[in-house]
């Protein structure tokens, strides 16, 4: 197909993948907790632009793609509440929010 | 139930009679009453066993069997086995042991441990007579064992005396060496023999090819090496001399007649694997003359009169062995009979004499012709019989014995000739050394001079079986209740009947000789035997010390031996435990890498999961290229 | 190559195309911005162009609703959340300032690999690989859905929402001082 007229569902998928990879990153690599939780984000949000991919490149006749973007987006929501929550907890209990010297599970 | 199933009872009144002794009759109270339960019982498998004889004689063996125990393929029974050969070694042992038991009566008077002596030599019976009486290998191997634990508790009968302790270990040790052969041959036969333990079935595929050359011998090869520790053949005889520490019967029915002859029994009641096996029959034939010569040799230069007769037991043994080995089966038995009953008469004779006497040392004794004539006529009379002087039992038997290794086929046969006849001489001059020592002179301790007879519970079995020892001969033309003679009834093969009359004059004169050197050493003092014994000191020392051969087997015992089993130490120590302690430290190992992983990281764990989706993947792309779908439910 | 530009250009039908290269640059940039920035303010403020970027793809993918909803709630409600959980967590003078664990090389390992088996997974198989047509009202009918097949995950969410506020306030509060 022609790239100069229109845009393959292939590269939404790439670019989706190329994000979740970044954010995955983020998740692994960071010592901030709330950096962990940005790349959490990030994640989500690879996840949602797959579905709208998918939603306009094959099932444009039902919403169910939207549906699961909408419902992702208020879950996404209430999960950086709660995360907020509990970093704020655990900074108070341990004075750093640096993740790798919370390992009281350790052994 | 079947047809001669009453058999049974052969060796279980015995076994009856021991379980009721062991259960009521240990108590000093209940004790004397011992006796009571054992006598009964042999008279009745005494009666049985004329009556299988007969029976058997006249319509043919009897076999009864009733299975007993399944292992996987392996099927054992405990069954009976009548035929000629076996019901008359049941006549001779039960005979022989009823007598013996009547002896004990008056012999045990007053002992500690009356009832517990009655209760072994019950147990013993029963087992020997089990023995005989067994149709299957299996349980012969059993019975084995049970009458070498009863010869150990018997033999240490009073275990306080030290030597008595170490003589019943030392049995028990020596044995065990032969009993590891036989046993091996059992094994040999449940692996590669088709299973086939009963006694019939084997001579069945034996003979009918069934069974393969190199097994046939080396399952002969083994039983023999039990044979040669049961029945005291060179070079595992050292425990029997030893042995005399044990009550005098025991060792006149234990040590004499019945459970050394058991050896001699094995090999006649498995001959059809020897006779296809010749280089068996060659092993058996060389030990059997090395111990005949080798045991009289030993004899001469005892001055205890039981060892003296131990080591004649000894000898009298190689004879039956080397007799078996030439082809003489019908010799062999035939000696193991007349054995048993003239040897079994010395042995009590010599009871006799110890009971009066309180001791066992010849030079003690001497002048006992007068004060004790009924046990030195008796005496007498199984001394010309061990002799081989005619008319006596022995010189049938040892006549037959001589015959058949004149005219046997195998190879060097004339050596065993030459060997039996020397020794013919030998048994002759020790035993009549110990009957003159023994029985004329003046007495030379105090004992002896005011020794008097033993009562008539002791005399009797003497005088009975001195007329056996004196006339059993005749079994030779017919034996009583069987209608033929003994070399139609117990034979291999057909009856041959080639007697050497040149072996015959042989022997006679050899004994003659024997007895008239006796005489002239130690009734007359023409010739001094302390004179020889300075002359020829080396061989003084060698004959006393019977040839170093317990020296010998003690070195074999520290050396090799302990030297052998440090081998195994170290292998038991660094290998096995080595590889038990392997395991502990695999898993110790293990989980100390495994812990690596619980660092109580979350990111740690994060990385983890992301690796598991990689695999996941991989799997499920790798199995779309190969057509392997990862559907759930469906088809 | 430049002809075939030229006359795209004319055309005007690559728009489409370039609108969705410059969209993608501006998300898959910021979001290595807020993954590589040292200053954990930085970060969260590179989160803000990302997301703009991905509300703009999602009016590229037709589904305007979507990205309106995506502005609202994520730039205008999770970044200032996550910006008022920096304020709180401020590390006091932390002497260890290392910004990355020692997972960085494994984990840029692992996550290459995951993106290559990833994409690789996506890309095998035969999706459609033009758009179809557009239905008409794509707003009216997502509210459709919304409140008509999937009220109850609708209902659900928002039960969650009210669940997640209430844990979060609790969560927070801490110890009651006494």
């Amino acid at each position: 197909m022609n790239w100069l007229t229109t845009v393959p569902l292939q590269a939404y998928l790439t670019l989706s993948a190329a994000l979740f990879a970044i954010g995955l990153l983020g998740v692994l690599i960071r010592r901030n907790a709330i950096a962990v939780l940005l790349g959490i984000e990030l994640m989500l949000n690879a996840a949602n632009i797959n579905f709208a991919a998918f939603w306009r490149y094959g099932a444009t006749s039902s919403m169910e793609g939207q549906v699961f973007v909408v419902i992702v987006m208020t879950l996404a929501a209430a999960e950086a509440a709660v995360a907020l929550a509990i970093i704020l907890n655990v900074f108070r209990r341990f004075k750093t929010v640096n993740v790798d010297q919370i390992n009281l599970m350790k052994g | 139930m079947p047809p001669g199933s009453e058999y049974f009872l052969i060796p279980g009144l015995p076994l009856l009679a021991f379980l009721l002794i062991a259960a009521f009759g240990l108590k000093p109270e209940s004790e004397r009453a011992a006796p009571a339960a054992i006598i009964p019982a042999l008279c009745g498998s005494l009666w049985l066993s004329l009556r299988a004889l007969s029976q058997v004689s006249a319509t043919g063996p009897v076999e009864v069997a009733v299975p007993w125990l399944y292992v996987g393929a392996i099927q054992l029974d405990v069954g009976v086995l009548l035929d000629n050969l076996s019901a008359l070694m049941l006549v001779v042992v039960s005979l022989v042991s009823l007598l013996v038991q009547i002896y004990s009566i008056g012999y045990m008077k007053g002992e500690i441990g009356y009832g517990r002596y009655f209760a072994y030599m019950s147990l013993f019976s029963g087992s020997m007579l089990g023995l005989v009486i067994s149709d299957n290998i299996v349980q012969t191997y059993i019975c084995w064992e049970l009458v070498g634990i009863c010869s150990y508790l018997l033999i240490g009968f009073w275990y306080r005396r030290p030597s008595a302790a170490a003589a019943a270990k030392k049995a028990f040790v020596v044995t065990r060496f032969g009993d590891l052969g036989f046993l091996s041959a059992v094994l040999l036969l449940s692996f590669f023999g088709l299973g086939i333990f009963g006694f019939t079935d084997l001579q069945h595929a034996a003979e009918t090819g069934a069974l393969s050359k190199g097994l046939i011998t080396a399952v002969s090869l083994l039983l023999f090496c039990g044979a040669v520790g049961k029945s005291a053949q060179f070079p595992l005889h050292i425990w029997l001399p030893d042995a005399m520490e044990g009550p005098t019967p025991v060792s006149a029915l234990i040590h004499a007649a019945t459970m050394v002859a058991a050896g001699v029994y094995l090999v006649a009641r498995t001959y059809f694997l020897f006779a296809l096996a010749p280089a068996a029959l060659l092993v058996v034939a060389i030990i059997g003359s090395l111990t005949l010569f080798l045991g009289a040799t030993m004899g001469v230069a005892e001055n205890d009169i039981k060892r003296v007769m131990a080591y004649s037991t000894i000898s009298q043994l190689g004879y039956m062995m080397m007799a078996l080995g030439v082809g003489g089966y019908t010799a062999g038995v035939f000696h193991l009979t007349t054995h048993a009953f003239f040897k079994a008469l010395l042995f009590l004779t010599a009871g006799s004499v110890i009971h009066a006497l309180r001791t066992n040392d010849m030079w003690k004794m001497g002048g006992l012709g007068k004060r004790m004539p009924i046990t030195a006529v008796t005496c007498l009379v199984g001394a010309l019989a061990l002799a081989g002087i005619p008319v006596f039992s022995g010189f049938w038997s040892k006549d037959e014995i001589l015959s058949a290794a004149w005219f046997s086929h195998l190879p060097g046969h004339q050596v065993f000739f030459a060997l039996a006849l020397m020794t013919v001489f030998l048994t002759a001059f020790y035993m009549f050394r110990l009957w003159f020592l023994t029985f004329t002179g003046e007495p030379r301790s105090d004992e002896a001079q005011h020794a008097h007879e033993s009562p008539w519970v002791m005399a009797g079995p003497l005088v009975i079986l001195a007329v056996l020892a004196a006339v059993a001969g005749g079994l030779k033309a017919s034996v009583p209740g069987a209608g033929q003679g003994f070399g139609e009834l117990v034979r291999f093969g057909e009856a041959h009947e080639a007697v050497s009359y040149l072996a015959m004059i042989l022997s006679i004169g050899a004994a003659l000789l024997g007895i008239a050197l006796a005489w002239a050493a130690y009734r007359r003092n023409f010739v001094s035997p302390a004179a020889f014994n300075a002359s020829f000191p080396q061989v003084y020392r060698l004959l006393k010390n019977a040839w170093y051969l317990n020296r010998a087997w003690e070195l074999f015992a520290t050396q090799v031996v302990i030297a052998g089993s440090a081998l195994f130490a170290w292998f038991d120590r660094t290998i096995v435990n080595g590889m038990v302690d392997g395991v502990a430290w695999l898993c110790g190992a293990g989980s100390r890498q495994l812990r690596r992983l619980q660092t109580g990281q979350v990111q740690l764990y994060a990385f983890v999961i992301v690796l598991g989706i990689i695999a996941g993947l991989v799997a499920i792309l790798g199995g779309a290229a190969h057509g392997v779908t990862f559907t759930a439910g469906g088809r | 190559m430049i002809s075939a530009l030229w006359h795209a250009f004319l055309a005007g039908t690559f728009w489409h195309p370039l609108s969705f290269v410059l969209l993608a640059a501006g998300v898959l940039g910021p979001a290595l911005g807020v993954v590589f920035s040292r200053n954990i303010v930085r970060a969260a403020l590179w989160l803000l162009p990302c997301l703009i970027s991905v509300a703009g793809l999602f009016v590229l993918l037709g589904a305007e609703m979507l990205a309106g909803i995506q502005v609202l709630i994520y730039c205008g409600g999770i970044v200032v959340l996550i910006l008022f959980g920096v304020m709180l967590t401020h590390g006091v003078g932390d002497p260890d300032i290392r910004v990355y664990n020692r997972q960085l090389w494994w984990g840029l390992l692992g996550v290459v690999v995951f993106a290559v088996v990833v994409s690789f997974a996506l890309t095998a198989q035969l999706w459609p690989p033009l758009p179809g047509q557009l239905p008409p009202n794509v707003t009216g009918r997502l509210a459709d859905a919304l409140l008509g097949q999937y009220v109850l995950a609708f209902e659900v969410a928002s039960v969650i929402l009210l669940v997640a506020m209430v844990g979060a306030l609790v969560i927070a509060r801490g110890e009651p001082k006494e």
